[in-house]
């Protein structure tokens, strides 16, 4: 059962092609990250899973239902999509019973998605006076007002302080564990890695990977960081592992990395100790998700610019 | 729809809203019953008016009716407020965001447009009445400054006063409209106001100055000649034909735009 399923999934405004055949299937239940550099399809993605504009070509359902007929499913999504936007004039609970009213519902309601973002008591002010943070609470309680099948949250955690980051992180958590779909979409790759349990990467508008997160990294070289007793064995250390074919370096001055898996710790001390040489630390070590969305994606906009100049003009040529 | 009126309604009710149009409704209101006093004078002859403005002659001012003459004669600046205030609303959706939320939470865009267009008529009727009450008071201190003979303004008082407050509203709907049509195709508030004064104080008067021929029918003069209950180049009936057709044009093309353009930014 998947909550979410495009298929060649097309959008172009004007000469740019913002999100390129994209074929995906979502799993229903539990948090997906949905990452991508600048510029590479993820708000054009969500606004038309959202019914905000219409793709160029390709076909897509959300929740069973065709993204051509939003009406059919639009009562069971909550979303906050880019920044919180509500009048600045009106305080919280009447721009949240604003959005009540305008999907129906009652008005106990707001006062639960009030409590749920822990907004209680400052509901009465006007939203202008609400800090990033705050604004960003009465978006996450917008977002839930339908208490929705699937939740589409982009940056959630903007703005938040790091006790706001923990209860919304739960607040994830709990939505997933009840059986709700949460798409999270955000730049903060620790975060995405601490939340999500599937993931997909976009680039240039092209589907670079969707699977779980742990699949992912797996994918990574594992090492394991390790130090000699004393300070000056590391270079007979590094020369000892080399000429026995592990693949190191220096991590730093008196640390080596070996290319290793965990489980192979217990041949690197027999290594080590054939030669002489006790450990004193052994650190397994993983590649953390930013590492491989940087390999993945470019490292910088420039990178970036310049990848995406290089394949228009392959694709104009 | 009601869903969509009642939520439209709560966003609108918002201070600076209230505030901006109800009092600049009742600025022009003093505004123009002071300037008709010092300007129709003594004698019966037209006085001159301006872009929006058209002042009655004494005799006018001095009838039965003659009490709602500052509503008929600011029609033109009543409408520009209208189409001002149609279209920071409508705008505004743009570009605080808001229309992102609202139109994921009500995907039929027909009744989010007719909502807002409900919340806005009962608005312009809210300022339509605001302004009637104003002229009330106003016109009668205007008079007197004026030594004006206003003997004849207790005469058919009800449906003098039911006649000026519909031929107001009519008019401000039509100039709303226009706003709303300005807004959702630019997306701009500064724009859509910018684009409808201009066409009230330049546009017109070129067009009418270069084709003769459809003077009366041009958005202005129409309107104008609604608020008045109808001038001698364009009957009342005729006015309120055009009105309509202004108004059904104008939500017919709204109702397009907005169900077929993309929400972007």
């Amino acid at each position: 059962m998947s909550v979410i399923k495009t298929a060649g999934l097309t959008r172009r405004f004007g000469e740019v092609t913002a999100l390129d055949g994209l074929t995906l299937e979502l799993p229903r239940a539990g948090v997906i990250g949905l990452v991508g550099p600048n510029g590479s399809g993820k708000s054009t993605l969500i606004r038309m899973l959202l019914g905000l504009i219409a793709p160029t070509s390709g076909t897509a359902e959300v929740l069973d239902e065709p993204i051509g007929a939003p009406g059919r499913y639009l009562g069971r999504v909550g979303a906050l999509v880019e920044n919180p936007a509500f009048v600045p004039g009106l305080s919280a609970r009447a721009n949240l019973m604003s959005l009540a009213r305008l999907r129906g519902l009652p008005a106990p309601r707001v006062d639960e998605v009030l409590r749920t973002v822990g907004l209680t008591g400052r509901d009465a002010e006007p939203v202008k006076r609400f800090s990033l943070g705050m604004k960003q609470r009465l978006g996450i309680a917008a977002a839930l007002l339908p208490d929705p099948e699937l939740l589409i949250l982009d940056e959630p955690t903007n703005g938040l302080d790091p006790s706001g980051i923990v209860e919304i992180r739960g607040l994830l958590a709990d939505l997933a564990r009840a059986g709700r779909t949460v798409i999270v979409s955000s730049h903060l790759l620790a975060e995405i890695e601490t939340v999500c349990d599937f993931l997909v990467v976009i680039r240039f508008g092209h589907l670079v990977y969707s699977g779980p997160v742990t699949d992912l990294l797996a994918r990574t070289g594992q090492r394991i960081e390790i130090a000699a007793e004393h300070a000056r064995d590391t270079s007979s250390l590094l020369a000892l592992l080399a000429a026995d074919g592990w693949q190191v370096e220096h991590a730093s001055e008196d640390r080596l990395s070996v290319t290793a898996e965990e489980r192979q710790g217990a041949e690197l001390n027999r290594c080590a100790a054939r030669g002489g040489i006790t450990l004193t630390s052994m650190t397994p070590v993983r590649g953390s998700l930013e590492e491989i969305f940087l390999e993945m994606t470019g490292t910088s906009d420039q990178d970036l610019t310049a990848a995406r100049a290089a394949a228009a003009e392959r694709k104009a040529s | 729809m009601i869903n969509t009126l009642r939520s439209e309604l709560l966003r609108t009710r918002r201070k600076g809203v209230v505030i901006g149009w109800f009092g600049l409704t009742i600025l022009f209101t003093v505004m123009i019953n002071m300037v008709m006093a010092q300007v129709v004078g003594s004698s019966n002859a037209q006085p001159e008016g301006g872009p929006g403005v058209s002042f009655p002659t004494l005799d006018q001012w001095q009838a039965a009716d003659g009490i709602t003459a500052g509503l008929s004669s600011a029609a033109g600046m009543y409408g520009v407020v209208a189409l001002s205030f149609w279209a920071i609303v409508t705008a505004g959706d743009y570009s605080s965001g808001l229309i992102r939320l609202t139109a994921s939470a009500q995907p039929d865009r027909v009744k989010l447009l007719l909502g807002k267009v409900g919340a806005l008529v009962l608005w312009t009727a809210a300022v339509t009445t605001v302004a009637l009450i104003a002229d009330l008071v106003i016109a009668p201190v205007a008079a007197r400054s004026a030594d004006l003979d206003v003997s004849a303004w207790g005469r058919d008082a009800l449906p003098t006063l039911a006649g000026a407050w519909f031929n107001l509203f009519a008019t401000l709907l039509v100039w709303g409209v226009i706003g709303l049509v300005l807004a959702l195709v630019t997306r701009s508030a500064a724009i859509s106001i910018s684009v409808g004064v201009g066409y009230v104080l330049v546009v017109e008067a070129v067009i009418t100055a270069a084709l003769d021929a459809i003077a009366d029918w041009t958005p202005g003069a129409t309107l104008g000649a609604l608020a008045q209950g109808g001038t001698s180049a364009i009957p009342y009936g005729t006015a309120l034909t055009l009105g309509a057709l202004y108004t059904l044009l104008g939500l017919g093309v709204a109702l397009v735009v907005f169900k077929r353009r993309d929400i972007t930014d």
